[in-house]
């Protein structure tokens, strides 16, 4: 049993994902407690940059390189994780809640018989290296806090900006290059195309700031004013079920139930009436800001911050404002 | 085409959810069949009426029915129901499995499943049923073709910030997303009809499963404290008049919150 942490490692384009940091941040925090290795498993072809940028957040990265591991398939992965995993036995196994964790953890847990606890949004370890997890049931409405029997690893996917990026962990990672035999035959799926959404913006799941406009904003053209006020803060547009229902914006931008859960640091929502599927993909975003013209409209109920007002006034005052602030700071 | 679809009825949206004791919860008995399966139904329907064949749906809930009956007034040809009393306590894992012990023989081409239920929202069965199955599988699709003849589905699948194109060997899992499809609404004349349809029930002993495989005892990680959701501070209403109000917010979220 080599009793490490490790991580799974998410990367795009040469550059590790803000989660991926998180996550070893949080390991790293664990292993003062349990005086474990925190290690990244690092998948793929061509790995140089991540490499690199993963230098200062572990103690070891376990390299992965193979043509078939890139990009991405729960196949080609599954085969190259399962033999390790079975090999060392770490103690943990993080991944993000994202459209890699989320789709793979659960197959690797099925094949290990081993604990998952999917899309967390609080974990903490005792001394002897046991994981506690929290995460929302029913959208939400309630948490529950899991632990785990006597198999590992403990594996868990975690909601972005679960834990906060430390940059000065002190670490300097041994790098360990494993030998990889992938059977093509394995590989059953192929990615043939990946079609990026247009524009510079981050996933709204994966954003630090969340701007969002609901049906009072009364047109998809008006979406514009949410957009600026977007540009100045470098922040991604989200909105409501309603609004994607009526064909005003993709349903990628969706929050809620029926959509994606936010754990944004800033979420602001304008025109935005608070019914139970929108306000329970909110509930861990840090700080909220809701504006609408209805002094009575449930968002006020999950708010920090409230304005009763009109967003056609609000939105462009604020823009100009923030604009002010921020050049003033350069 | 031969399809399974899996469902499952779950506590609807607006239901109140109520911590009872530590591990007790006390949902409010208003329940619908999971958003996300009636999708999977809708698809699998639209691929029998392109290709032939024939839908299942399956459950593996030993107490409710409802989503079975969706399935059936929706047109699916037949309704299976795993029910046996030690299935009460199970992980998603051990219902991969029970499932999984029951299509292992079956021939079939597909399964769909919902992108997650709306009860645990761990969106795991049906991905550990791949893997029992030894299927490959795709996650979130919000496309789908099959080729028929080739004996495989050119799928697209929802990712951060983009679609992923895929081409997936049939027999294959897929969990469905919302925008793959609008469910159609049933008839009422179907809805009377599925009230009375025949459903066919299975216990673990038929399927060869062992008791201490399903249940608590085959819990990996348990549930030890439900909690409330983590509660905000009250509000901070900002009164004063426009544009002041915008100055004041733009502070507080300076200074106060330090979000910017």
């Amino acid at each position: 049993m080599s009793n490490e942490i490790w991580v799974l490692a998410e990367h795009q384009d040469g550059k590790v994902k803000g989660i991926t940091f998180e996550l070893l941040s949080g390991g790293v925090e664990f292993s003062k407690k349990t005086g474990q290795k925190v290690a990244a498993l690092l998948l793929g072809y061509g790995l140089e940059e991540a490499t690199k940028g993963l230098l200062p957040f572990a103690d070891k990265i376990y390299l992965l390189e193979h043509p078939l591991l890139s990009p991405y398939t729960s196949d080609a992965y599954e085969s190259a994780l399962l033999p390790l995993l079975k090999d060392h036995q770490p103690s943990i196994f993080l991944g993000g809640a994202t459209s890699i964790g989320k789709d793979l953890f659960p197959r690797l847990a099925m094949r290990l018989e081993t604990g998952y606890t999917p899309d967390c949004t609080e974990l903490s370890v005792d001394e002897e290296g046991r994981l506690t997890a929290k995460r929302p049931l029913f959208g939400g409405k309630v948490f529950a806090e899991m632990v785990f029997s006597g198999a590992r690893p403990q594996m868990a996917t975690v909601r972005n900006h679960t834990f906060l990026i430390h940059e000065n962990l002190g670490k300097s990672a041994e790098v360990l290059s494993l030998p990889i035999q992938l059977d093509p035959s394995s590989i059953k799926k192929k990615v043939i195309k990946v079609e990026k959404s247009p524009g510079e913006r981050v996933d709204i799941t994966e954003a630090d700031i969340v701007v969002a406009a609901g049906r009072g904003i009364k047109g998809p053209e008006n979406f514009k004013i949410i957009e600026e006020l977007a540009n100045v803060l470098n922040a991604s547009v989200g909105t409501t079920r309603a609004v994607v229902d009526e064909g005003w914006r993709d349903l990628k931008d969706q929050i809620g139930k029926s959509g994606k859960n936010i754990s944004a640091r800033l979420y602001m929502a304008f025109g935005i009436s608070g019914a139970i599927h929108h306000v329970l993909g909110i509930g861990t975003c840090k700080t909220i800001v809701a504006v609408d013209t209805d002094p009575n409209a449930l968002i006020f109920n999950y708010a920090d911050y409230g304005i009763v007002g009109d967003l056609f006034q609000i939105v462009p005052a604020l823009t100009e404002e923030l604009k002010k602030i921020l050049a003033s700071e350069g | 085409m031969e399809i399974f679809v899996l469902v499952k009825q779950v506590p609807d949206p607006e239901a109140t959810v109520k911590i009872k004791t530590d591990t007790e919860l006390e949902i409010e008995n208003k329940y619908f069949t999971n958003f996300f399966d009636e999708i999977a139904i809708e698809e699998a329907l639209r691929l029998k009426e392109k290709f032939g064949g024939k839908v299942t749906v399956l459950t593996a809930d030993p107490k409710r029915v409802d989503a079975l009956r969706r399935g059936i007034s929706m047109g699916a040809d037949e309704a299976i129901q795993i029910a046996d009393p030690a299935l009460e306590g199970s992980d998603p894992f051990a219902i991969a499995r029970v499932l999984a012990a029951y299509l292992k023989d079956k021939p079939f081409d597909l399964i769909l499943a919902g992108r997650q239920a709306m009860d645990d929202d761990s969106g795991i069965v049906g991905i550990a049923l791949a893997e029992a199955l030894n299927l490959p599988h795709v996650h979130s699709i919000i496309g789908l073709e099959v080729d028929i003849s080739r004996k495989e589905a050119k799928v697209i699948r929802e990712v951060e910030n983009g679609k992923e194109h895929l081409i997936c060997p049939l027999p294959a899992l897929f969990t469905c997303q919302k925008g793959l499809n609008t469910p159609r609404i049933p008839l009422v004349m179907n809805v009377m009809k599925a009230m009375k349809a025949q459903i066919k029930k299975l216990d673990l002993v038929s399927l060869g499963i062992e008791a201490s495989k399903v249940g608590s005892p085959a819990i990996q990680a348990k549930v030890i404290r439900y909690l409330p959701p983590p509660k905000r501070p009250p509000v901070k209403m900002i009164k004063e008049e426009f544009p002041d109000n915008v100055r004041t917010l733009v502070r507080l979220l300076r200074e106060d919150a330090k979000v910017i």
